[in-house]
């Protein structure tokens, strides 16, 4: 990279960070301040962290949003793959149509989606209806909806599109004579996957992986409104904090940890994956 | 068809029969009977879009031919995936896996039959084969395109299949690097014993290397013959026409005595071996390689012609001269001026009357 280029990507950069820095600054603040009567009184008090760090409550839900995130991720990727991989070999004129259709569930909204899923899950919506028609189940099966169940395949579903798009965009960067050159050498296809397309395509894995698991983790609304007792999440605590409760330091201190702990997580995640040879091979050639 | 261009040659190890393979409207090859014997250097010469690489594709197994018979030491191969044929290629843009050392690009297809105890020995072996053994550890982005180029030919041999394919493999390379690589290939090929099917569009190299050039025209096959008798003898106007230099005059076949033909051509009546199956009335083309016309000779020019341009290469020059409205190629050792008249010999006994291609 060029001076040149470098110094046309500074105001960016500057924006980037400042905008992030400073919130995040007023929350370190925030953190350490006390608060009487409902009034937030500037001071140096471990009142907060105190309380977080005895708090199994707390610890709890951000290692569910970890592992929230974790497996959000891993089910989108085992997904993603065989679609990205379809993705690719489909005429040009296809593709555009095929990416149109895949990311048809983020037009039409959150909430809108969450209530077709209770209709589609509920005892007496569409899966319990057909199955007991059919004669496969008497009882309508209560685990479809408002439980870990029903959290795990809704997140799965919203953040697939993210997971496909990367790994599609990396895939396509594959060479197909690379792919032929495997099975010339006696690969079968299951060989070429794991030795030269999934290698060649961590970069591509490794962005799809970072954006859902940051999505997913931070994800509120979906627990709440389809995960019935088992939806608590932190940021729903970090929102009864700041806004019932109003324990302001208390929720910036909450805020605070569960972005440090998805921050660590997600770093450990991009340095598994980028420091795979495969990736080395298609992002670090310099 | 010309018996005569059969090589005597090992036993059978490629068949391909009738085989058709059609891309949507456009038929890429048109029902083609080939045979490559054991051992054999054969090359597949043609322009692009002939379907010389389709033909590759086919006996790789990466194309799936639409009609026809394919078989390999008799077995037929239409059921065989291409990780279980006995068969390896070499890439055009060589293929190789970015993400992996040239020793793993090498040890490629054995570490998928699992452990094969001398497989480093192995490795180093192919890698001596090509000259580069000393460059094991590096990555293919670190190579040369030569470099890159021998790595591939050692990947491709290591396993020791029974037919090697190789695509246009020294086209991306310039041409110094072509001349060294076809020697150490047509060496390569002698020692290991393995047949090769080479493809090219470059008929000095096919020339250079063959010991059978199957010539390819709009999926057909136009020749196949050792590279003298295509060069000699070209099967109709098409060979002669992309084989070489020569001029091509258009003419038709007045009498005929067993190989022997005289042909009726604006340059006047020329006599000369004629191609099988031409017969007197047919329209024919008679093909005068530049090497079989001189400005020098004994006794009376057999044409005048006038200098219509001349391109001077140094120990020779190039001359198109005109003759009746047809220009004619001669090398000559000085150079003419344009315009002047220049008497000429014909060596019509090496010329050749042959086929109008269809």
């Amino acid at each position: 990279m060029t001076f040149r280029q470098r110094h046309l990507a500074l105001p960016v950069a500057v924006a980037i960070v400042a905008g992030c820095l400073a919130p995040l600054a007023v929350l370190v603040a925030f953190s350490f301040y006390e608060v009487e009567d409902f009034d937030l009184i500037p001071a140096f008090s471990f009142r907060a962290w105190g309380e977080l760090a005895t708090s199994a409550t707390d610890w709890f839900l951000i290692g569910k949003a970890v592992l929230s995130g974790v497996t959000t991720t891993v089910f989108t990727a085992l997904l993603g793959y065989p679609v990205a991989l379809a993705l690719t070999r489909l005429a040009t004129s296809a593709k555009g149509l095929a990416i149109i259709v895949l990311l048809t569930p983020l037009y039409t909204g959150e909430i809108v989606r969450i209530y077709a899923w209770r209709i589609v899950l509920g005892g007496e919506g569409l899966v319990n209806t057909v199955l007991q028609g059919l004669g496969l189940i008497d009882e309508p099966l209560k685990f479809l909806l408002f439980s870990p169940f029903t959290i795990g395949l809704v997140l799965t579903y919203n953040n697939l599109p993210f997971m496909v798009l990367a790994i599609w965009v990396s895939a396509e960067m594959v060479d197909r004579r690379l792919i032929e050159a495997a099975r010339d050498l006696g690969a079968r296809p299951v060989d070429a996957f794991f030795r030269v397309i999934f290698p060649l395509t961590t970069p591509g894995l490794a962005a799809g992986s970072l954006t859902v698991f940051a999505l997913s983790a931070g994800e509120m609304l979906t627990p709440s409104l389809l995960g019935g007792t088992s939806g608590a999440t932190a940021m729903a605590l970090v929102d009864n904090l700041f806004g019932t409760a109003f324990d302001w330091p208390l929720a910036s201190a909450l805020a605070l940890a569960l972005l440090a702990t998805l921050f660590l997580v997600a770093s450990a995640m991009a340095g598994l994956l980028l420091r795979l040879k495969g990736a080395r091979a298609v992002i670090g050639r310099t | 068809m010309e018996k005569r261009t059969e090589p005597a040659l090992s036993p059978l190890l490629l068949a391909m029969r009738g085989v058709v393979k059609t891309f949507g409207r456009s038929t890429a090859v048109d029902g083609i009977d080939l045979d490559v014997p054991e051992r054999a250097f054969l090359t597949l010469l043609g322009p692009s879009g002939c379907g010389k690489t389709t033909v590759l594709r086919m006996i790789a197994g990466f194309e799936t031919p639409d009609s026809g018979d394919m078989r390999l030491d008799n077995t037929p191969l239409a059921a065989v995936p291409p990780e279980r044929r006995p068969v390896n290629t070499v890439f055009q843009s060589y293929a190789l896996f970015p993400h992996l050392t040239v020793n793993e690009n090498v040890a490629f297809s054995l570490k998928l039959r699992g452990g094969i105890p001398d497989m480093a020995a192995r490795v180093r072996r192919a890698l001596d084969a090509v000259h580069m053994a000393d460059f094991g550890d590096r990555y293919p982005h670190q190579l040369s395109g030569g470099q890159q180029q021998r790595v591939a030919v050692a990947r491709a041999i290591i396993a020791e299949p029974r037919l090697l394919l190789l695509d246009e493999p020294l086209s991306a390379l310039d041409r110094k690097m072509r001349g060294h690589l076809q020697i150490e290939l047509k060496a390569l090929q002698r020692r290991l014993g393995i047949a090769f099917v080479y493809v090219t569009h470059d008929q000095e190299e096919a020339f250079a290397l063959s010991d059978v050039v199957v010539v390819m025209n709009k999926g057909r096959i136009a020749q196949k013959a050792d590279p003298q008798t295509i060069y000699s003898r070209p099967a109709d106007s098409f060979v002669a026409d992309f084989i070489g230099n020569s001029t091509l005059v258009k003419g038709q076949v007045r009498e005929r005595h067993g190989d022997v033909a005289t042909i009726d051509t604006p340059l006047g009546n020329v006599t000369a071996p004629v191609a099988d199956g031409l017969a007197a009335g047919d329209p024919a083309v008679l093909v005068i390689r530049p090497e079989l016309l001189s400005a020098r000779g004994e006794g009376m020019a057999t044409l005048t012609g006038t200098v219509g341009n001349c391109v001077f290469q140094g120990e020779r020059s190039m001359i198109e001269a005109e003759v009746a409205g047809v220009s004619l190629r001669f090398a000559a050792e000085a150079p003419y001026s344009i315009g002047s008249s220049v008497p000429l010999w014909l060596d019509a006994g090496r010329s050749f009357i042959t086929r109008v291609a269809t």
